[in-house]
């Protein structure tokens, strides 16, 4: 296969202007907000307190944010386990089979993407809150409730995060055919054996890329799970929900530190993402 | 009889991929379907193999009814034009896939893909994988995988189809020697006639979802049940009333011959060992092409503008010409 990853040989001017550009965009949108919450993570709250990396440590050890992030990581974890069973399996749909409103489907899964996170909230609310939803008397009497608990910031998770999977094991699927499949079937495989051993295997690395981009996109999802959630400290509020409650609340040490936590974690994410890229391309 | 295809009928909305197929595939022949892209050949072997259903009509293998059989249950080895080899695996877990579905014992498997990698060549690439092997090796790996669980059928679907000229040839060769030692029932699809005549027991000529003649390769060649089937099996040309092999024409540079018809030579073009001549036939519109072997024509000393009386050869191939009536 050709290289496809030329590049120009000749640096001219333009060259060097444009990274300039490049740098000077990154820095100041980028670099440089992030660096100022860094910096104030570990900086002394008022003159003669104590900074560092121990006062950080401090501030995340309080029940309030011990119990924001791992409610935080019970959501993300659920959206995510969640979205990749639902992922593979509604990418097979897609690329395997033809039904009528397929192309509808395909359409359809791309909406999180495109609609407002506040909008998934409120849409959730609205089909499943006890009061006046659809679905949520039904549920009431049964005994469950969905908005205001742990249950509904699962869903409104993951539904945010519904495409990610799908969108990076559909052009796998799309890409590596039917025939090896089919040749597995010829020699006696069953449904589930093809799965398992033929096509699981090829679709792996797009299974794990779409997965940590789920689970980034999970950890800091906010405007749905605002709308769904009570949020209030030791009652539905995930780390997101807390950074904003700290910051306006005049506690900004506490809110600068989860947001440090977060950061690290989509570092983290970015570079696993860039391992696994290196892995699949070698 | 090994299979038997009864009344099979396929659509893809409008279009009829096969219409009413019938035909009887002996145990242990090796069977060429024959035919141009879009005829349906590849469609028929499909449906054999259980990965397309039929619309109508039924399949027997081996004489069980296969019809609603999924492919796994119907003991057909099948090899596709593009190797659909299993990437991920090395060239012996490849081969050993069939047999671990089944399974069988470990050593069994062990011996089982040992000897098939033999039969094929490719031991020593036993720990490779797919994408360090070429294209012909990648299709004896196709070729061993489907062996491998013993099929009652095997099935190829264009076998060689991917591979470069001089590879497809070896192959080929390979194919029929391969055949002669295992004996198993085997249905190729080809779109190359020269391919099916010279590895083929029998030819199924298909062509626009009909079967156009079953036959050995000599039948074909020399009683082509009409101008299609003629004329898919190699080079045909017009003289007179007639249709037929350009090199079943006799070229005489003096009149004599009855009933030869005169005319002029247009066109000489030497490829390799013979002469193709492109000679303009009187009272006929379109020109004769004539093929003679290189020394036969520098015997006649023929030339651009020369005057030729040209005429079948005795026992020559051919069918009256499509739409009259044959003299």
């Amino acid at each position: 296969m050709a290289d496809t990853r030329q590049i120009r040989a000749r640096k001219g001017p333009v060259t060097y202007a444009l990274r300039f550009f490049v740098i000077a965009y990154l820095a100041v949108l980028v670099v440089w907000p992030l660096w100022e919450v860094t910096s104030r993570t570990f900086a002394p709250v008022e003159r003669g307190a104590e900074g560092g990396f121990s006062a950080f440590l401090e501030r995340l050890q309080d029940p309030t944010v011990t119990y924001a992030f791992s409610l935080t990581a019970t959501c993300a974890f659920w959206a995510v386990l969640i979205n990749t069973v639902f992922g593979v399996g509604i990418s097979l749909l897609i690329t395997r089979y033809n039904f009528p409103g397929r192309r509808i489907l395909s359409v359809l899964i791309d909406l999180p993407m495109s609609v407002s996170p506040v909008v998934v909230g409120l849409a959730l609310v609205l089909a499943y809150s006890s009061g006046q939803g659809w679905f949520g008397g039904a549920l009431e009497s049964a005994g469950i409730f969905i908005i205001g608990s742990t249950p509904g910031m699962i869903m409104a998770t993951a539904f945010v995060s519904l495409p990610l999977v799908i969108r990076e094991v559909v052009p796998v699927l799309e890409e590596i055919g039917i025939d090896s499949e089919l040749a597995a079937s010829s020699l006696g495989a069953n449904g589930w054996q093809i799965f398992r051993r033929i096509t699981l295997p090829s679709i792996k690395w797009a299974v794990v890329y779409g997965v940590v981009l789920s689970l980034a996109r999970s950890l800091g999802e906010f405007g749905a799970v605002k709308i769904v959630s009570p949020g209030a400290a030791l009652r539905g509020e995930t780390a997101t929900i807390l950074i904003q409650n700290r910051y306006t609340n005049f506690e900004e040490p506490t809110a600068y530190a989860a947001a440090f936590v977060l950061v690290l974690a989509s570092v983290l994410a970015l570079v696993v993402v860039s391992l696994i890229r290196k892995e699949d391309h070698s | 009889m090994s299979i038997e295809v009864r009344g099979v009928g396929k659509r893809y909305g409008d279009f009829v991929a096969l219409d009413d197929i019938n035909v009887s595939l002996p145990t242990g022949q090796l069977t060429a379907l024959l035919g141009p892209s879009g005829g349906g050949k590849s469609t028929l072997l499909r449906i054999i193999a259980g990965l397309e259903t039929a619309d109508s009509g039924s399949v027997e293998i081996e004489g069980v009814d296969a019809t609603k059989l999924p492919p796994q249950k119907r003991n057909v080895g099948f090899v596709f034009q593009h190797y659909a080899v299993f990437k991920h695996m090395t060239v012996a877990k490849n081969v050993a896939f069939g047999l671990e579905i089944r399974k069988r014992p470990k050593a069994e498997v062990k011996a089982k893909v040992a000897e098939l990698l033999e039969l094929v060549h490719l031991s020593q690439f036993a720990h490779r994988l797919p994408s360090q092997l070429s294209g012909g090796q990648r299709q004896r790996l196709a070729l061993a995988r489907a062996l491998a669980v013993e099929p009652s059928v095997l099935l190829l679907d264009e076998p060689f189809g991917a591979l470069d000229a001089k590879v497809r040839k070896e192959l080929r060769d390979w194919l029929r020697r391969l055949h002669d030692d295992v004996h198993v029932t085997t249905v190729f699809v080809t779109h190359d006639q020269e391919e099916a005549l010279e590895v083929a027991d029998e030819i199924v000529v298909i062509n626009e979802g009909r079967i156009e003649q079953i036959g050995s390769p000599d039948q074909l060649y020399d009683e082509p049940a009409n101008d299609f089937v003629m004329g898919f099996l190699g080079a045909v040309t017009q003289l007179g009333p007639v249709r037929l092999r350009p090199h079943d024409i006799e070229v005489a540079v003096q009149p004599g011959v009855p009933g030869a018809a005169a005319g002029v030579v247009q066109r000489a073009l030497r490829v390799g060992f013979e002469v193709r001549l492109t000679v303009d036939v009187e009272g006929q519109a379109e020109p004769a092409l004539v093929v003679l072997s290189r020394a036969h024509a520098r015997a006649l000393d023929l030339e651009l503008g020369s005057r030729v009386w040209l005429s079948p050869t005795t026992g020559a191939t051919s069918v009256p010409l499509l739409g009259e009536v044959s003299a």
